[in-house]
């Protein structure tokens, strides 16, 4: 703390803090820190069944893995079943605790926190129903996608509705009821209330509410390949992945026309001719997604580039696995940068400096485009030098910009762990 | 001050190490990428039986392109005694399903025919292959037709350098028209002599039709049945199915509706 801060950074630091202490903002760091174990837990099952077992694995592929490994099937299924019942179920625990956390300072009964974050849960499925089987009367068929990684902000928004909801029905309620009453009324209110919404929006909307938050997160990506949009593509999957819009979003790359055409070209002819050397796979995938989406690999160097902190290091730890192997989710969700206003900054300028560098070199010939395919969990900083099939200069690239990732991140970081003290200073006294 | 960087240098080193076998592995990776590598287009070839043209399939084609949001372009390539091409038709250019028709001036009926016929169609395969830069397909082929491709499966694929997806033979008689179930005809004891070089990836369908109980009116059903002796054990998957009811006669069965369906189902798919 005696360190000198620049203005700008004790700025950013008190600006974080009055952040935190907002009363909704509060609820959802909880909320990320209590169901953080399950999204490593899925999290690590996933990388070790994309990047060990699967054919596109980086490991599966450089270690043989098919040659020595036994009962590969069998692994497959059971971490494909951990982690569908970890990540795929993310946005219903946010939903939950959210709600739970929101209404918890408000009353001292477990039985209303509880019950706040059990309609929370109610809420979201009714809004993830499949359509048809509602209208036609059918027995109600539940949609299970859209509630994973992807779906954490619609599970914010739903506990901050049901939260605020029944914590203003709490404090509205009169004291000298009976206590049972007093939650059935409330809970059959809310109950009405929400499934009327769900109901309303089932009946006039053709999508779940996830999926139309999803498909406008990724309308802009059909958009043809220049220096802006290949930014503004930046700009964009950075503030919905800051926003809680995980997962699918950011890997648009590989399997485009484009793609397939370089693929194409590289393996019929010889030499390194390749059609499209600029699109979003081979500059925002291949440069700017080391350690995941943000650069995240970066941001895992600064922690352990600052001055001690015990708090981000040990979180650190626990994410390196996954962050080497480009899995960001737990990191994000951790530390977190997800709503940290003084992380979204460096989260959103790193990718941005990287794909401006890329572009650069790649316009400028100083390194070949990227053609072969990429294999999930390939170290962030080698996906250059394999996507090209050796290239020394882009291996060169890439470690180049992870440096300046690392730089970049590194005074966010610094202050982070400022105003991160500060606030756990604030609640071990109060 | 040095306590400060030991973890960070931890990890780069876990960081480096981690990319290890990626450079040991960089050698074999043009090999793998050229293994595991299947071009956008796949072609579906449909061969005409004897006695048929290249424009024996025109309303089967317009039957599958019904009704489907992908439309199959189409092309016809007849193959001359002298071994050059006629086209008619064409390939859309983005369409990665287009659907070649390969027909034979010389289609008549007999062994030695269908062996010929079976050189003209690796010509044509040949060719269509420097075009179009595919490097994988499937393939039916009615009656005779069925032989054909089954003879340059087993004979030239391997060269093409190709992947066979899958074949769909409608009754096609591995047997020729010989109903005496105890005689090997020569083309058989060849394609079955030669079944060991089938590929091993190939997933086959073979469907005859039936009026009455012994066959469709032209090719007995054993004939059909002796599939199973040349397939069986050798490729991937394969199945056998007899369609039976209207338009089941052998003529009819490539615009029968249930095999039309079965093409959409288990060939287009």
């Amino acid at each position: 703390m005696a360190e000198r801060t620049s203005r700008i950074g004790r700025d950013l630091i008190g600006f974080e803090i009055k952040f935190r202490r907002n009363r909704q903002m509060t609820a959802i760091y909880r909320a990320l820190r209590l169901i953080f174990p399950v999204i490593l837990v899925g999290t690590l099952a996933d990388f070790i069944n994309q990047a060990w077992l699967q054919r596109s694995g980086y490991y599966y592929q450089t270690l043989h893995v098919a040659k020595w490994a036994f009962q590969l099937k069998l692994f497959r299924q059971y971490l494909g079943l951990l982690s569908a019942g970890t990540l795929g179920l993310t946005a219903i625990l946010v939903a939950f605790a959210v709600s739970f956390y929101l209404v918890a300072p408000a009353t001292p009964l477990i039985t209303d926190r509880l019950m706040a974050g059990i309609i929370a849960i109610i809420a979201l499925k009714s809004l993830n129903v499949n359509r048809q089987s509602v209208l036609s009367n059918h027995s109600i068929q539940w949609l299970s996608s859209n509630l994973g990684l992807s779906g954490i902000l619609v599970g914010v928004l739903v506990g901050l509705l049901v939260g605020n909801g029944y914590r203003w029905l709490i404090n509205h309620q009169d004291p000298e009821h009976e206590h049972l009453e007093q939650t059935v009324g409330v809970v059959s209110l809310w109950l009405v209330v929400l499934t009327g919404f769900g109901f309303f929006w089932v009946s006039t909307q053709t999508v779940s509410l996830n999926a139309a938050l999803l498909a406008l997160a990724r309308w802009p990506f059909q958009l043809p390949h220049s220096l802006g949009t290949l930014l503004g593509f930046g700009l964009l999957t950075g503030t919905c992945q800051w926003l809680g819009i995980l997962g699918p979003v950011a890997s648009v790359g590989g399997q485009s026309i484009e793609a397939a055409q370089n693929l194409a070209a590289v393996l019929n002819h010889s030499g390194w001719q390749v059609p499209h050397p600029i699109t979003l796979h081979t500059v925002v995938d291949v440069y700017a997604t080391s350690g995941g989406p943000g650069m995240v690999l970066a941001l895992l160097l600064a922690i352990f580039l600052v001055r001690h902190n015990v708090a981000q290091r040990r979180m650190g730890w626990y994410c390196l696995i996954p962050t080497l192997g480009n899995f960001n989710a737990p990191l994000l969700m951790g530390l977190p940068v997800i709503f940290s206003p003084i992380l979204f900054l460096p989260f959103i300028l790193a990718p941005l400096a990287c794909i401006t560098l890329s572009w650069t070199a790649l316009v400028l010939h100083w390194v070949p485009a990227v053609a072969y395919p990429l294999a999930n969990g390939t170290p962030g900083i080698l996906q250059a030098f394999l996507g090209t099939g050796g290239s020394w200069s882009a291996l060169t690239l890439a470690v180049l910009e992870l440096v300046i990732s690392t730089a970049i991140y590194y005074p966010f970081v610094k202050w982070a762990g400022i105003a991160e003290e500060a606030i756990g200073y604030e609640t071990k006294i109060s | 001050m040095k306590r400060r960087f030991r973890s960070l240098g931890a990890i780069l080193l876990v960081l480096m190490a981690l990319c290890v076998p990626g450079f040991l592995w960089r050698s074999q990776q043009r090999a793998n990428v050229q293994a595991n590598y299947r071009s956008a287009m796949a072609p579906v070839f449909l061969v005409p039986g004897s006695s048929a043209t290249q424009n024996r399939f025109n309303a089967l084609v317009a039957e599958l392109n019904r009704e489907t949001p992908h439309q199959h372009s189409l092309l016809r390539v007849e193959v001359m005694t002298d071994g050059t091409l006629k086209y008619t038709g064409s390939v859309r250019p983005a369409d990665k399903q287009p659907i070649i028709v390969v027909g034979f001036e010389n289609h008549h009926d007999g062994y030695a025919t269908i062996q010929k016929q079976a050189k003209w169609f690796t010509i044509a395969f040949k060719a269509l292959q420097q075009t179009y830069h595919f490097n994988h397909f499937s393939a039916m082929g009615h009656s005779n037709g069925g032989l054909v491709l089954t003879i340059f499966l087993e004979d030239d694929v391997a060269r093409t350098k190709t992947h066979a997806d899958r074949l769909m033979t409608i009754a096609s008689p591995f047997n020729l028209e010989e109903s005496d179930q105890s005689v090997d005809t020569p083309l058989f004891k060849q394609l079955s002599g030669n079944r060991k070089r089938l590929p091993r990836a190939l997933t086959v369908y073979s469907i005859a039709g039936s009026e009455g109980y012994s066959g469709d009116g032209i090719v007995p059903f054993d004939s059909v049945n002796r599939g199973k002796l040349i397939f069986q054990g050798q490729v991937k998957n394969f199945t056998q199915m007899t369609v039976t009811g209207a338009n089941a006669n052998h003529a009819d069965l490539p615009e029968n509706q249930q095999i039309v369906a079965l093409i959409r189902q288990d060939l287009l798919k």
